[in-house]
């Protein structure tokens, strides 16, 4: 195959931002080429060089050996399809295919023959004449692909060009581009975010980041072979695990050494592990390379999606105090008022406000008919140190209640294989406000202030789990464990068998299904 | 918003029309009077139209008010329009400049901007006349214009003149061929815009004329002192001609667009 | 695409000479003393303190803006209910009542103020009156029009959500349409403040010369008596104002935006 287009160490700028870092790349004759990426990598920039809107600041452009540098657009054998068609409204559907040919002078029957060709190769036959504004999306996407062919171009690129589409249409379009593509014979250059579209149509996929090209190859190269965890995490889904390669042929990650199939990296090197979650198989306990429980089971059509938790995050467990009822009635001023003691965390309490403290008592009151009463005096002697205060709560009419505040040093529970801390303080609540919470996990995390963090940067961690074994419903006086606990290791298992929620499993997979990479160079 | 429409508050609905509509009804009504009074209607007579034109200072001020508006409309309108193309294709810094200096002479009172017209002509030893007045004019039209095509620039597809060099045109067959076209409707209501302000104006043209050119307004303004009934048919005049285009601007798209349907459905 | 951008330069060489510059000649006069020109200029106070130190200068300054205010709030009154009736009515109907209120607009200003001229034959009124008559009329179609635009953009969905969240007619009113239609009033105000308070001739239509502002000040000087540098002075005072009202305006604009956050 021929060379047609050659991209040669292109550089561009917009201001002080580089959106391509020197980029080459060879495009050959009659190829379905794929520029794929997230939107500000750059892959729209490079197709607008190629077409002829923007210049290069640096590198050339060389088409059938020649460099179109100084070609303006409307000379050069290229055509697009804009992301929104850029369909010309004031011209019906055949006026905007005869467009480009108009243009060139050419002969009245031969743009008529031409463009009815077109229109049947695009199966508008129906719509000549109609007003392109009046079309749907599927049917402008048409008369765009038409109106850029009809011009005969050597090569023809499509920005974005199925984006606007919905779901169904779109996979339709892709088999009917790849269709055109062949039955014209030319080569398509193709901009995508979406790696389904890329993977589906194209001979070749171009893997694009921050201006630069991370990886070219087959949609089958690229999928089991991506080079990074880029690469990777773009092209399908995948479970990506951090790991040291031992020696070739043996990786070890999550504390255990597995074989595998890759070769050529250091003894020793930090890489990227990836396991498509195809490639995973659930096997009963302890029969299988790790064992782990299932989290949740996602229906996707075909197959479930099945998340197993493999080795747990960070936890702390902390107890809940449910005292019974202890509501303080006014009769004179027909109020109830109710208030319970709560721990909180040293380093909290130069901040402490009336607000917060009413919040983290939870404290309220009501009058006969059920309205609340607000709390106008709140009092409290807290001193910033550890020890046990008192505060009490009051409304105008005088209804009162007073309850304890503990000031505890914090018990923070560091992981240091996770590189995460824990903490939550145990915390007082009545039956009723257990039964009542609309959202029992979020609300427990607030009343036990439970938090993690990362302990290298200290960004916070979202808590991932909690645990408890009580029936909120039916909750009585009592203390109650309860576990707060970060993600662990999770893994995205693709099975076509019913699994539940909670069962333990083993999972499996061969030594070829372990694909590992090099770490990025950040 | 959609709800019934109480009776009271529909009264005052005409209540307001009634008194936006009251002077023009008046000054129609008293242009056909007999007498020069203003205030008692002594019976029908077409003396006062009579008089307008024959009037060789009113037939001038005309003159002078046709000819300034349309050659403003016609400059500033073209100059607008080939603006616009432009900011739209600027950077932000350029645009935002050019729209802040813009804003000036819609924001100043008419008559700052008027005395500064006014300064600077002197200021040039310009001869103040209907060249003057026909330059400020088309100075203070051409941010209206700008104003009325830029939504329409922004409304189009980003990509529609690369499209267009995409499929062949040169840059100028770009503009004429696609960007005009689709900006037509905003340069229509751009010109009208021109067209109605200029035609309007008063007080910029008072500070830029020069002596022995008027314009409708100066000459309705310069010639109160007198009870002079003329004015009501000069003013009737003005009122019939409004009238008349705008039944035809209101009216012609109507027509248009029931032969359209009827078209559609033929076909 | 870049190419076309230049189309927008040899405006910006006319926006210079037609729009800043005269502008800046307004400053120039307004600083020097008579008789100068460009090449003898000569700075100068001397017009400023003028103007602040005959009592009768500063009177008319005053009376112009409370007139301007007053027809503001006038218009305000009278073109808020008016534009939410309009807001209510059916498609059609508002289409019509807004072509009906843009209508008398195209005819020349100075003709219909000219027009009530002689109506107001009929009826005594002070001069003051009469001015306010014909300040109203002339500029009430742009509140109507401004706060119309603001209430019809209104969605309604929004209410109907007020409703389902317990707000009663009234309520929904105050909390959420008036809010929301504050913008409009504020470009309403801009439209109508800013003519008002330089016009001149409709005092001098409808005052009968016994009712001067500051407009008819900067007209006499310019016209008649031929002092440019008093005129332009009297005209950077006016500005100056103007600007500061309108930047309080649209400061108030904001907060009000930021209260409803």
């Amino acid at each position: 195959m021929k060379k047609l287009i050659q991209v040669k160490n292109v550089t561009k700028t917009f201001g002080s931002q580089v959106v391509l870092k020197d980029i080459s790349l060879d495009i050959y004759e009659n190829e379905f080429v794929t520029l794929l990426g997230p939107s500000g990598c750059g892959k729209t920039t490079l197709l607008r060089i190629i077409a002829g809107f923007l210049d290069a600041d640096e590198g050339h452009v060389i088409m059938d050996g020649e460099d179109i540098a100084n070609t303006p657009a409307y000379k050069r054998d290229v055509n697009t399809v804009f992301q929104h068609y850029a369909l010309f409204p004031h011209l019906d559907v055949y006026e905007n295919i005869a467009f480009g040919l108009k243009i060139k002078k050419q002969p009245k029957d031969i743009i008529d023959q031409k463009v009815r060709r077109m229109v049947s190769l695009v199966g508008l036959e129906d719509f000549l004449h109609r007003d392109v504004t009046k079309l749907s999306g599927g049917q402008q996407q048409r008369v765009a692909i038409a109106r850029a062919l009809v011009n005969e171009p050597k090569v023809l690129l499509l920005d974005e060009s199925l984006s606007a589409l919905d779901k169904n249409l779109r996979k339709e379009m892709q088999l009917e581009l790849k269709q055109i593509q062949k039955e014209v014979g030319i080569t398509f250059v193709f901009v995508t975010h979406d790696q389904e579209e890329a993977l589906t149509m194209s001979d070749k996929i171009v893997i694009m980041k921050d201006g630069e090209i991370e990886q070219i190859g087959t949609p089958l190269e690229v999928y089991n072979e991506p080079i990074n965890e880029y690469c990777a995490r773009f092209i399908g889904d995948s479970n990506i695990i951090e790991g040291n390669m031992i020696r070739d042929g043996l990786v070890r990650f999550d504390d255990v050494e597995y074989e595998c199939v890759d070769k050529g990296f250091k003894d020793n090197e930090p890489v990227d592990v990836v396991i498509r979650p195809e490639d995973i198989d659930i096997v009963p306990r302890n029969q299988g390379k790790m064992n782990g429980e299932v989290k949740s089971v996602l229906f996707k059509g075909v197959h479930y999606e099945v998340i197993v938790e493999t080795s747990s995050g960070t936890s702390k467990t902390v107890t809940m105090h449910v005292t019974k009822e202890h509501d303080i009635t006014n009769e004179s001023a027909h109020e109830k008022i109710s208030a319970s003691n709560f721990y909180m965390d040293l380093e909290d309490v130069p901040n402490l406000t009336d607000s917060e403290v009413i919040t983290r008592a939870n404290a309220q009151a009501w009058n006969e008919d059920n309205e609340d009463v607000s709390l106008s005096k709140v009092t409290y002697n807290v001193k910033n140190e550890v020890g046990t205060y008192d505060c009490t709560f009051a409304t105008d009419k005088g209804t009162e209640i007073s309850i304890k505040i503990f000031v505890v040093k914090p018990n923070v529970i560091e992981d240091q294989s996770n590189e995460e801390g824990i903490q939550a303080f145990d915390f007082y609540r009545t039956a009723d406000e257990i039964k009542e919470s609309m959202a029992l996990d979020t609300d427990l995390i607030l009343w036990a202030d439970a938090a993690a963090w990362n302990l290298e940067d200290d960004s916070r961690v979202e808590i991932w789990d909690v645990k408890y074994d009580f029936d909120d419903e039916n909750i009585v006086e009592g203390d109650y464990p309860i576990t707060f606990s970060t993600q662990g290791r999770e893994l995205k298992v693709e099975t076509t068998d019913k699994i539940e929620e909670g069962e333990r499993i083993g999972l499996n997979w061969n030594p070829e299904d372990i694909h590992v990479m090099r770490k990025m160079v950040v | 918003m959609e709800k019934k429409t109480k009776l009271h508050e529909k009264i005052y609905l005409v209540l307001i029309l009634f008194f936006f509509y009251l002077p023009i009804f008046y000054v129609v009504f008293f242009s056909f009077n007999s007498s020069k009074s203003l205030t008692r209607f002594t019976g029908f007579s077409l003396q006062w139209y009579e008089k307008m034109f024959s009037n060789r200072t009113i037939m001038e001020a005309i003159g002078y008010t046709v000819a300034c508006a349309v050659i403003a409309t016609i400059v500033s309108t073209i100059v607008g329009t080939i603006t616009a193309i432009g900011l739209s294709k600027s950077n932000r810094i350029v645009r935002e400049m050019v729209s802040q200096v813009n804003n000036l002479p819609m924001l100043n009172p008419d008559i700052v901007t008027a005395i500064g017209f006014m300064l600077f002509f002197t200021s040039l030893r310009i001869q103040t006349g209907f060249t003057t007045m026909v330059l400020a004019h088309i100075a203070f039209c051409i941010p209206y214009v700008i104003l009325s095509i830029m939504p329409k620039l922004r409304s189009l597809d980003p990509n529609i003149a690369e499209a267009a060099l995409d499929l062949g045109c040169t840059p100028i067959q770009a503009l004429w061929k696609v960007i005009i076209p689709q900006i037509k409707e905003g340069i229509i209501a751009g010109a009208l815009v021109a067209f109605t302000m200029s035609f309007d104006d008063f007080v910029i043209s008072l500070f830029t004329t020069g002596p022995g050119v008027n314009n409708i307004s100066i000459y309705v303004y310069s010639s109160v002192k007198r009870i002079n009934p003329t004015i009501n048919a000069l003013s009737a005049l003005i009122v019939y001609v409004i009238t008349i285009v705008l039944i035809i601007i209101n009216v012609v798209p109507m027509i248009k667009e029931r032969r359209g349907k009827r078209n559609e459905k033929i076909s | 695409m870049k190419g076309f951008s230049k189309m927008a330069y040899p405006y910006i060489v006319w926006m210079v000479v037609m729009i800043i510059l005269p502008m800046l000649m307004i400053v120039f006069y307004a600083f020097s003393k008579s008789g100068n020109d460009v090449l003898t200029f000569q700075f100068t106070f001397q017009n400023f303190i003028r103007f602040f130190e005959d009592s009768v200068f500063p009177n008319v300054l005053w009376r112009s803006l409370k007139m301007a205010v007053a027809t503001t709030i006038i218009c305000i009154a009278l073109g808020y209910p008016c534009g939410y009736i309009i807001a209510k009515l059916k498609g059609n109907n508002q289409a019509i009542m807004i072509l009906l209120i843009t209508l008398p607009m195209w005819i020349n200003m100075l003709v219909r103020t000219y027009a009530w001229r002689g109506l107001l034959g009929y009826v005594e009124l002070s001069s003051e009156a009469r001015v306010y008559v014909g300040m109203v009329y002339n500029f009430l179609p742009f509140m109507i029009l401004e706060i119309y635009t603001s209430l019809s953009k209104i969605d309604p969905a929004l209410l109907v959500a007020a409703r389902d969240l317990g707000a009663n007619d009234f309520q929904a009113f105050l909390k959420v349409t008036l809010p929301l239609s504050l913008s409009g009033v504020v470009s309403g105000i801009t439209l109508v403040f800013l003519p008002a308070v330089s016009s001149f001739f409709i005092p001098k239509l409808l005052g009968g010369g016994q009712y001067v502002l500051i407009g008819n000040l900067i007209e006499d000087y310019f016209i008649t008596s031929g002092d440019w540098n008093f005129g332009s002075a009297i005209s950077f005072i006016m500005a100056i104002i103007i600007l500061i009202s309108m930047y309080v305006t649209r400061k108030l604009d904001r907060t009000a935006k930021e209260d409803e956050i």
